[in-house]
């Protein structure tokens, strides 16, 4: 009869795509071995293992004391597709260990990373962006790609690449962007973003306006989505259908409506009575934004005027139980009641 | 019974090998060449086929003469028959094929994949028969080497052998599990990444409004203090012109206290220069004060003429006089020369004498003070002259 112990392995060959993996320690020398295989399936069966032995997190470390990441750096350059592929995919699973980013700065994988992003295989590219976008969620891994600036490359990719790998270079933007303004807004970058917002996708145009929060800190951002009417698509999608894209518009729109001209812009636009209406809901990142932007808009004149009307509308939100709430709901009441 | 499956060939182990002697370990370095293949004939006694192990009793070793007992031989010879015997009966009690039908008979085929010729078949009958040519000569089969070796068999009881329903079950188990591992892994990471993003998407909503609120102060800022200067400027620039105009009204004011007396002071000045003059006087000193100059200078060097000529009358005089009186003297002194000649002397002739220039020097005094009286006079008119002009 047959024993009911599950062995801790699959029994051999049960599949052939994949390398058997050898034993406890010895598994990531033997895949290393098998990486560096002149073999074209060996390769690829040895990828298609690691890239599922690396989910664990126990797994990392071992493979990085192993110098895994070096190995794969030449398999980026592999003429075979399915190798690059496969390759970039373990660097996304690396990537999200701190332990794996720092292992990827070390051995300048990001700049080999980025040749490939003229790659001819889409599903190359896109796991190739994953990988950075995953590299730059971090602090330190953004700050390294604002070093070797990529940024103007990712933005000349952001026009030409397809729809789902746009999403993903807009989020290793929203990241860069934290850190780093400078190099973007030399890029034109404010421009490209604001082509973006008549994109069909929301996702891309909720991404889009983040990004475009992140850039207009910088004042020169500010000037240029003043001069570039992004803040006239913003007001717009005040009332869309997604929470999201409502949410981050509201954000661009009272970063961007710090400056003067800015305002009176918006003011215009009718802003006002969409970021009223955005009070009502129910979501409290889009309450603390609406409110955001109604305290910047409140500080022009005609904007205080038309908001004393509407305070009741606020008053309820300044004994929130949220905290944040609460403080930006108190400092739009006293920006909108106050008096010279 | 999992023990008797029969593994396939390429097992769980990456490492296989026949089995074989432990190798027995040398205590010592081989000292010299020539000893080293005496040493390698050593094998284990304890597999030795020449060493006997056990209980000698038992040992069957073999008879000491030559010759086979005749009486086992015969006991040999009747087993062998005994068990040809019994095979034919037990060929008899097998169940056979049943008979054929009618018109049918069994015949001896062979069965087996690769067809052979029956060699050890005698002939019977010899048929000839002649085919048709063969169309095509089909390819050639492939080359089967023939069997060798011995064969042999294994009893193989029911429930022996690989049981699919039974054996199928710890390797599917074996593989859904390892899926479901690998897959709830996965799981597990993106369910953590999502937490994550949560997480950061809920820390970037404050920290955004943190970040807004901190600009819109900022800028708040800015204003004001633009305004501010705005107004301090202004307040500057009101200052300096109250300032510009207070110093304006103060420097008109000391001018005119400036200017107030300069007119008398200048007349004053001017009145102390004499410029406001008396037009008689001036008609005095202008026309009238040169004619009396002129007048007077005229009179005065008529006088001055006047004496000058009674100056050079009175120097005739006295140079005349004096040759006179030369001649006189000369004349005596002859004279008294010619009376001392005489002898008698006159002393009296030659008082008078003395008394004259006595005279003639007193009549020159006379005149030297009488001009410079004159000229006295004369100083004494310019004077007043000289005054007036002032």
């Amino acid at each position: 009869m047959a024993s009911s112990t599950i062995p801790t392995h699959y029994p051999q060959l049960i599949d052939p795509t994949r390398t058997p993996l050898a034993f406890q320690r010895l598994a990531v020398p033997r895949l290393r071995r098998e990486l560096e295989s002149t073999t074209l399936l060996t390769r690829q069966r040895a990828l298609r293992s690691l890239c599922d032995y690396l989910h664990d997190p126990e797994h990392i470390t071992p493979c990085i004391e192993q110098g895994i990441p070096g190995t794969l750096v030449s398999i980026l350059k592999d003429n075979d597709s399915f190798c690059r592929l496969k390759a970039a995919e373990c660097y996304y699973v690396i990537a999200s260990h701190a332990i794996g980013r720092r292992a990827m700065e070390m051995g300048d994988v990001i700049s080999r990373l980025s040749e490939l992003f003229d790659d001819k295989e889409a599903s190359v590219r896109r796991n190739v962006h994953r990988a950075i976008a995953m590299y730059a969620e971090a602090p330190p891994g953004a700050e390294n790609i604002i070093e070797l600036k990529l940024i103007p490359n990712l933005l000349t990719k952001l026009t030409a690449e397809l729809d789902e790998i746009k999403e993903i270079i807009l989020n290793t933007l929203h990241y860069c962007l934290m850190i780093d303004k400078e190099q973007a807004l030399e890029a034109n970058c404010m421009s490209v973003l604001t082509n973006l917002l008549t994109h069909p996708t929301t996702k891309i145009k909720t991404l889009a306006a983040l990004d475009i929060f992140h850039l207009s800190l910088a004042l020169k951002g500010k000037e240029q989505a003043v001069d570039l009417g992004t803040i006239d698509h913003l007001v717009e999608f005040l009332d869309s259908e997604s929470d999201e894209l409502r949410s981050k518009a509201a954000v661009a729109l009272a970063s961007i409506a710090i400056i003067t001209p800015a305002k009176y812009c918006a003011i215009k636009a009718g802003a006002l009575s969409k970021l009223l209406d955005m009070l009502d809901s129910e979501t409290t990142e889009l309450i603390v934004n609406a409110l955001k932007a109604i305290v910047c808009l409140a500080e022009a004149p005609e904007g205080r005027k038309q908001l004393l009307d509407h305070i009741d509308k606020i008053e309820p939100y300044k004994n929130h139980r949220l905290p944040n709430v609460a403080k930006q709901a108190q400092i739009a009441a006293k920006i909108i009641t106050w008096q010279p | 019974m999992a023990t008797t499956i029969v593994k396939p060939p390429n097992s769980t182990y990456t490492f296989s090998s026949q089995p074989k002697a432990v190798q027995q370990r040398k205590k010592y370095r081989e000292p010299t060449i020539g000893l080293q293949d005496e040493m390698g004939n050593f094998g284990n006694i304890m597999y030795d086929r020449r060493i006997i192990r056990g209980n000698t009793y038992a040992l069957h070793t073999l008879p000491a003469h030559a010759q086979p007992d005749p009486i086992e031989l015969q006991r040999q010879q009747e087993a062998k028959r005994r068990a040809l015997a019994r095979r034919k009966a037990r060929e008899q009690l097998r169940t056979r094929t049943p008979e054929p039908v009618h018109g049918r008979k069994h015949i001896d085929v062979q069965t087996e994949l690769y067809l052979e010729e029956l060699s050890d078949r005698i002939e019977e009958a010899d048929v000839e028969i002649q085919t048709d040519a063969f169309l095509d000569r089909p390819p050639s089969p492939l080359f089967i080497p023939q069997k060798t070796g011995k064969d042999i068999t294994t009893q193989i009881e029911a429930g022996d052998l690989f049981d699919f329903d039974l054996e199928v079950k710890p390797i599917v188990e074996t593989l859904t599990g390892k899926t479901l591992e690998q897959a709830l892994i996965e799981v597990a990471e993106e369910e953590e990444l999502a937490e994550i993003r949560e997480q950061q998407r809920e820390y970037e909503e404050m920290r955004n409004a943190e970040m807004i609120e901190l600009q819109r102060l900022e800028e708040q800022e800015r204003r004001l203090r633009a305004e501010k200067e705005r107004r301090m400027k202004q307040a500057k620039d009101a200052l300096q012109l109250e300032q510009e105009i207070q110093q304006k009204i103060a420097a008109r004011a000391f001018a005119k206290s400036y200017l107030q007396d300069l007119v008398p002071s200048v007349f004053n000045n001017l009145r102390e220069n004499g410029y406001f003059y008396d037009p008689v006087e001036h008609e005095i000193e202008i026309s009238f004060m040169p004619w009396l100059m002129d007048r007077t200078m005229k009179q005065v060097n008529q006088l001055v003429m006047g004496r000058t000529l009674l100056d050079s009358i009175i120097r005739d005089v006295v140079s005349r006089r004096t040759d006179d009186y030369e001649k006189l003297e000369d004349i005596l002194r002859q004279t008294i020369l010619s009376g001392v000649d005489m002898g008698t002397s006159t002393g009296d002739q030659q008082q008078p004498i003395i008394e004259d220039e006595q005279q003639q020097n007193e009549s020159d005094i006379n005149a030297n003070a009488a001009i410079n009286e004159e000229a006295e006079e004369r100083e004494d008119e310019q004077i007043p002259e000289e005054e007036a002009e002032h």
